[in-house]
């Protein structure tokens, strides 16, 4: 509850992922029995396979849409889909890599249970949760999404902005995906509307009335006032958006991270440039 | 006629249509949870955000209105015809669009053309970036579905079929294939587990149908060994793949992916055996020079060949509109018609989806190249006056390649 009370996302999902290891570390130790038993509870489609001796390798067989449901958000490369064996709409899964998956779904069962809000709370409760966020905070430091510097450095653009960019730049036709990777992108690391607006004017079906209502809606100044970031990288690729990866692309998951490590890199090798 | 007037014409025929058949044309599952909207002739305006809580006021609506084009939400919702963000979004079929325009085929879309709006100069295959005699940019494109394209569409709409039943596990009655009326296919899948999808996992099955993020290694391919045909999955695939493709592969298909000259001879002057091979444990060992560089690039080959070229916005989009079946497609005045999946390839689309059965019309086309509709193979026209089938007539008259002829409108 003092977690709740805090009201602020990143210690949620700090505790929620906390929390979710500390069930997935008891899972290992715990025979198939039990994990089937637990997968259960959450509703999972999880049939235990009977290996005939000699041919260990899985223990259970999960329906696919439990199983992307969990998986989708794991990083590595043996939790996609498409390389795994997927047959009758079940995946094969080891024991440890069910529990695995188990974690992902503690985790967001308590992200959601931490979701609901919390009343008026006495005086001396409220202190511990002041606290417990400031403790937070000395360890985390205040970084977040929307840290990215005031000017433009068009060389740190990532592979994917760049071909984007000059794309457009040359009047040429841009996907839907495209366009909105492309806006988003600039709007967040600090171009103004009007520059946006500016670069699609070089396309030959370019409406001012319809291009500004847009950015002005992705920059979060019309309709629902959310400002939208671009898609992850591998929503890129999925869209075939992504031109194929550099050196720096293979540390980041997401555009604007990219944008912010090259900055970094590009500080540090160059002095300011002398003015001619 | 005038453009107008044309326009008024088609739209008193999808209103005939209607009148006729909108009894039997049946209103999605949920659908009281679904958005629809339509296409309007008159103002060329889309009418959204329309809900129906049942089959009888939406058949008057198609009778009375005559749309150009009906759609529906994907997506169940507990308002829908609140704005989006205030519907309330309860889960959605996961659907797939295969359209020719996303497919190389070997017509190269020959049969497509553009037109500069500036200057009038025209050209075949899609527009240039700017128009060869004046520059300018803004071109009117205008495609044409052959039967080249409409077979390739549907070779795709096939191996997605194959993925969704023996990998995913659908059953045939929760799949539902239609011609889209144009240029290509709908899947629409649905049941209970598949609805409450999100983005993110839908992009997985996106990523698993098009074969991409696939993990060689992961798979078992390398180091002198690989999958076997009737291995489960994307295993399975890449095995069946690389079979039909050396099977059938010339050499210079085998040295376009970039094989040596050495690697292409020993393909080629031993394909029994490599062929033979897969009885036992596959090909990937048997041949010198065939390292595990030109493996890969073979294996890559044959995942390209095995994977759907869906487009991958739509299935990912959990908001989508979508076409009903047994509705008319604005662009052609087709319907788009469902496909059983056992009857699948001996449908012919430009058989099964005409509308329209009876009578005639007489037309003045500009131009349109050779097509076949119903049983019957029409053109190539170049300005001419003809009494057409009103199938044929309302294709051509959709496709802005006709007008309805002075004499027809006043009989």
């Amino acid at each position: 509850m003092l977690v709740a009370a805090t009201a602020d996302p990143r210690i949620k999902r700090t505790y929620a992922l906390a929390e979710a290891k500390r069930v997935s570390n008891q899972l290992k130790e715990e025979n198939k029995e039990v994990i089937a038993e637990i997968a259960d509870n959450f509703n999972w489609k999880l049939k235990t396979i009977v290996n005939p001796t000699g041919t260990p390798i899985y223990d259970f067989a999960l329906n696919f849409t439990d199983f992307v449901k969990n998986a989708a958000t794991i990083q590595d490369k043996k939790w996609k889909l498409i390389n795994r064996i997927l047959l009758n709409g079940e995946v094969y899964l080891t024991k440890t890599e069910t529990s695995r998956l188990l974690e992902e779904e503690v985790r967001r069962y308590v992200e959601k249970k931490l979701e609901t809000e919390v009343g008026e709370l006495p005086p001396n409760i409220l202190t511990r949760v002041e606290r417990l966020k400031q403790l937070f905070f000395q360890k985390r430091g205040k970084t977040s999404w929307e840290e990215v510097p005031k000017e433009i450095v068009v060389v740190a653009y990532p592979p994917c902005i760049k071909r984007l960019y000059d794309t457009l730049s040359s009047g040429r036709h841009l996907s839907h995906t495209g366009r909105f990777t492309l806006t988003t992108f600039l709007v967040n690391i600090g171009m103004t509307v009007e520059n946006v607006i500016d670069l699609f004017r070089a396309l030959s079906d370019f409406n001012e009335r319809m291009t500004r209502y847009q950015v002005e809606h992705i920059a979060g100044g019309r309709g629902s006032r959310t400002k939208y970031i671009p898609p992850r990288c591998d929503t890129l690729r999925t869209h075939g958006v992504c031109p194929g990866m550099d050196d720096i692309c293979k540390t980041i998951r997401h555009p604007l991270g990219y944008y912010r490590r090259k900055l970094r890199v590009v500080r540090a090798e160059a002095p300011p440039s002398p003015r001619v | 006629m005038s453009k107008i007037e044309t326009r008024a014409f088609i739209q008193d025929k999808f209103a005939e249509y209607y009148k006729t058949y909108s009894s039997s044309i049946q209103p999605p599952t949920h659908m009281e949870n679904r958005e629809f909207a339509f296409l309007i002739f008159k103002e060329r305006i889309m009418l959204r955000h329309k809900s129906f809580k049942n089959p009888d006021d939406f058949r008057n609506l198609l009778e009375n209105v005559a749309p150009s084009d009906v759609y529906y939400s994907s997506a169940h919702y507990e308002r829908p015809e609140e704005e989006m963000e205030a519907k309330g979004w309860l889960g959605a079929d996961l659907i797939f669009d295969i359209d020719a325009d996303h497919i190389p085929t070997p017509c190269n879309k020959q049969h497509d053309t553009w037109t500069c709006n500036k200057c009038g100069a025209t050209g075949r295959s899609a527009s240039p970036e700017r128009c060869p005699q004046c520059g300018e940019r803004k071109f009117d494109d205008r495609t044409w579905p052959c039967e080249v394209c409409l077979e390739s569409a549907k070779e795709e709409t096939i191996k997605l079929i194959d993925v969704l039943v023996r990998d995913f596990g659908l059953s045939s009655n929760e799949i539902n294939v239609a011609f889209s009326g144009h240029r290509g296919y709908h899947v629409h899948a649905e049941n209970e587990l598949i609805q409450a999808l999100d983005q993110i996992a839908r992009k997985e099955i996106v990523d698993y149908i098009v074969g991409i993020g696939l993990e060689l290694d992961l798979l078992g391919v390398g180091r002198g060994s690989g999958p076997n045909l009737d291995d489960a999955g994307w295993r399975g695939r890449i095995a069946r793949g690389t079979y039909e493709f050396l099977n059938t592969a010339t050499p210079s298909q085998l040295g376009e992916i970039g094989l040596k000259k050495s690697v292409v001879n020993a393909l080629i002057s031993q394909r029994e055996r490599v062929l033979e091979s897969w009885r036992n444990e596959g090909p990937w060992r048997i041949l010198k020079g065939v390292g595990s560089e030109g493996w890969k690039r073979t294996v890559q080959k044959a995942i390209e060949r095995q994977s759907a070229k869906i487009d991958t916005v739509v299935t990912t989009d959990i908001h989508r509109l979508i076409r009903l079946t047994d509705t008319l497609h604005g662009k052609t005045g087709l319907k788009k018609t469902s496909v059983s999946i056992t009857d699948i390839e001996r449908f012919d689309p430009m058989m099964g989806a005409v509308a329209f059965k009876e009578g005639t019309v007489r037309v003045a086309i500009s131009e349109a190249p050779e097509f076949t509709l119903g049983d019957r193979t029409y053109g190539p026209y170049k300005g001419l006056e003809v009494e057409l089938p009103t199938a044929a007539a309302l294709f051509l008259l959709c496709k802005g390649a006709a007008r309805v002829a002075e004499e027809a409108l006043h009989v």
